[in-house]
């Protein structure tokens, strides 16, 4: 007859169950963290790095909480690892893309309608996804891809009137905060920067896409001076952050 | 083509409640049937084109079997939170108190500057001002809860109302067909400069925009915005009018205290500057000597949604100012103000009269003037209305320029002179009112969107 010692099955289990635990409170505190060592840089950047960390603390606790189970982490590391380099080599051109989206989102000045010229390709931007983006050609009416990695490389010439005038703000915003609040405080917010923007465009905000947690925004205004525009960005971007953050604080004190 | 769902939006509720709605609980569903509450004590119908024209589309659209749910979204700060009637579930959206003020600031100013009633106020910074924000809080909520909704019914098509609404398309952010119905004036030449971008970006939101009047459509091409204008006319049911008997014309005569020697000239019009009844007593000055049984009779008193309420909302004070210049002209006795008379009252009015005016400085339509046909009365209506597309001097009616106050006076002399010509003119408005009707309205505007579902 085979005896059952409960110790030995459920102490490893409690053990993981706190390792799960102290996990979700480290990935919790480390969002926060991040969030107010991000607070004057880009909101879209912040919601970035935020869920990068979450993913990581995320990842340690399950190996942690693997091994407790009786699994060995160091094959299991192995494992993860061969397949990461396997990952890496088998798509690199795609993940070079990946990546490259992240920052084009944030730092290069486009955004779907525009007019760019890029490796003597020009078009209307049509579409930008997370391998390319999509231009409908000037001359033929065709439509162009370019990997995204090409638009972190190389110049960039965004030809739409007023091109230069135009600031858009990438906003992510989980789905605990109450947009029609968020937009109120983000409009009023803005108002206070008037004089610098250009009064025959007022502050636009638009919902560009949304998921189970959070929605993607864009907020458009348009500047005055083009020596002002990354003073403007920096000084918007610290604004919205301030709100993000004050809606969440208030959030979680209800 | 398959049955349809549709939400709409409009800023003005099909019904406002008088009494406390209980709900959440057995004998209290938590969505009422409006047919279990009691009209006069639970509920009253709101006034105007909610009531008009987007019911009775809807409903006659369910009855037969174009439209299989339809849910509608509109500010109502009292009464629970969703009521059903007639296969169509209303969903009140409620606003704090201080939003809704700076709401109705944002809500005037607009109506002011596009009806060119403004005055000295400057209203070009308005989109950068806090009051917007509330504005902007207000649309972004009727689109979020349009957006859940969604997410609930899956619609076919978005309808929404008038300016109150127009940033909803934009908020929605749906490939879904909008349609989107402008009910107040549109010239472009009123736009300050300031709010043009963003009109044309909130424009530029909807597939289809409807307008009342042939002038507007070329605005808001003008204007930049690309989608597809059509011309529709605001529409009335003439079965909703009746013929009162000659008692009820003495009775409502005898409450305002009209002779039956009296001659009546009836404007029926909030009041409200824009309505420009002051020119109307000017012009009525003028001729009263003349005609000394001659009264003005104002039908009409304040909006749904005011900034204000009370002794100190929009409506008292320009009642009051109205008042005073009559009393000013010596005219007390001449001028009479009716405040709001229920719709018998107001038919017999109609018959009781010799013509209608209209002396609106701007006017979206003027359905008042359908309303004075269907009851064969010439009406003297100003060349700014929409309804003046439909107006050919002389023959259904006459048109002036609402700054000549003394041709105004004039065409009033001459439709109280030339009796045969005023009824002429009364009959003939009759046959023009038939593009007005319910019938010839609904048709237009299911062609609309049967298109946009095909």
């Amino acid at each position: 007859m085979i005896k059952l010692n409960f110790a030995e099955i459920f102490d490893p289990l409690a053990t993981a169950g706190i390792i799960v635990l102290l996990t979700w409170l480290i990935a919790r505190s480390t969002s926060v963290i991040i969030g107010r060592l991000m607070s004057g840089s880009k909101p879209l950047a912040a919601a970035q790095a935020k869920r990068l960390s979450w993913i990581l603390v995320w990842a340690i606790g399950a190996i942690l909480a693997i091994e407790q189970l009786g699994v060995r982490s160091d094959i299991l590391l192995l494992v993860v690892g061969l397949f990461g380099a396997g990952v890496l080599v088998g798509l690199r051109v795609p993940l070079e893309n990946f990546g490259a989206k992240y920052f084009s989102d944030i730092y290069v000045p486009f955004k779907v309608g525009d007019s760019i010229l890029v490796s003597n390709y020009s078009g209307k931007v049509v579409e930008i996804n997370s391998m390319c983006t999509i231009l409908l050609s000037d001359k033929d009416n065709q439509l162009v891809s370019i990997p995204n990695s090409i638009l972190v490389r190389e110049v960039v010439t965004n030809s739409t009137p007023q091109a230069w005038k135009e600031l858009t703000i990438p906003i992510a915003i989980g789905n605990s905060i109450d947009l029609a609040t968020f937009e109120s405080e983000v409009l009023k917010s803005v108002n206070k920067l008037k004089l610098r923007l250009d009064k025959r465009f007022p502050p636009v905000l638009t919902t560009k896409s949304r998921s189970a947690q959070s929605t993607d925004l864009s907020l458009t205004v348009m500047i005055r001076s083009p020596e002002e525009r990354d003073a403007l960005a920096n000084e918007i971007n610290k604004r919205v952050a301030e709100i993000i953050q004050r809606m969440q604080g208030a959030k979680k004190s209800d | 083509m398959n049955k349809a769902k549709i939400c709409l939006n409009t800023q003005t509720p099909l019904v406002q409640f008088l009494s406390q709605i209980k709900t959440n609980d057995a004998q209290n569903p938590t969505t009422p049937d409006l047919s279990s509450l009691v009209e006069g004590v639970d509920f009253q119908y709101s006034t105007g084109g909610v009531t008009r024209m987007v019911y009775p589309l809807i409903s006659q659209m369910i009855r037969d079997g174009t439209i299989s749910d339809a849910h509608w979204i509109s500010l109502n700060s009292s009464g629970p939170e969703s009521i059903k009637a007639n296969g169509i579930t209303f969903h009140n959206v409620i606003l704090q108190k201080d939003r809704l003020k700076n709401y109705g600031v944002i809500k005037e100013a607009i109506w002011g500057t596009v009806h060119g009633i403004n005055g000295t106020t400057n209203s070009n910074d308005i989109f950068w001002s806090d009051d917007f924000a509330d504005y902007a809080f207000y649309n972004r909520y009727s689109a979020e809860l349009m957006k859940k909704l969604d997410n609930e019914h899956d619609f076919d098509i978005f309808y929404i109302h008038d300016f109150q609404q127009l940033p909803v398309g934009h908020m929605l952010n749906t490939l879904k067909p909008k349609v989107y119905r402008w009910h107040i004036p549109f010239d472009k030449s009123m736009i300050p400069d300031e709010w043009r971008e963003l009109l044309a970006t909130y424009f530029n939101s909807y597939d289809v925009i409807i307008v009342s009047s042939g002038k507007y459509l070329d605005s808001l091409k003008a204007l930049g915005f690309k989608g597809q204008v059509k011309k529709i006319y605001p529409y009335v049911n003439p079965n909703d009018y009746s013929v009162p008997s000659a008692m009820e014309i003495m009775a409502v005569s005898q409450k305002l205290g009209i002779r039956e020697k009296d001659e009546i000239v009836l404007i029926v019009a909030r009041m409200d500057p824009m309505k420009a009844q002051d020119r109307a007593i000017l012009a009525f000055a003028s001729i009263a000597k003349a005609f000394p049984s001659l009264k003005l009779v104002c039908v009409g008193n304040g909006s749904f949604s005011s900034s204000t309420q009370g002794a100190n909302s929009k409506s008292a004070l320009w009642r009051k100012k109205l008042e005073d210049l009559t009393k000013k002209l010596e005219l007390q006795d001449r001028v009479i103000f009716a405040g709001h008379l229920s719709q018998n009252e107001l038919d017999a009015m109609y018959e009781r009269c010799s013509f209608t005016m209209l002396p609106s400085v701007n006017e979206g339509f003027g359905l008042v003037v359908v309303e004075s046909w269907i009851h064969h009365k010439a009406a003297l209506v100003t060349e700014r209305a929409g309804v003046a597309d439909l107006i050919e001097d002389e023959k259904n009616g006459m048109l002036y320029d609402p700054e000549n106050v003394e041709l105004c006076a004039k065409k009033m002399s001459k439709l109280l002179v030339e009796k045969e010509l005023a009824r002429k003119m009364g009959n003939q408005g009759h046959k023009t009112s038939k593009l007005c009707s319910i019938d010839a309205g609904l048709k237009a505007e299911r062609e609309v969107i049967e298109k946009l579902l095909e």
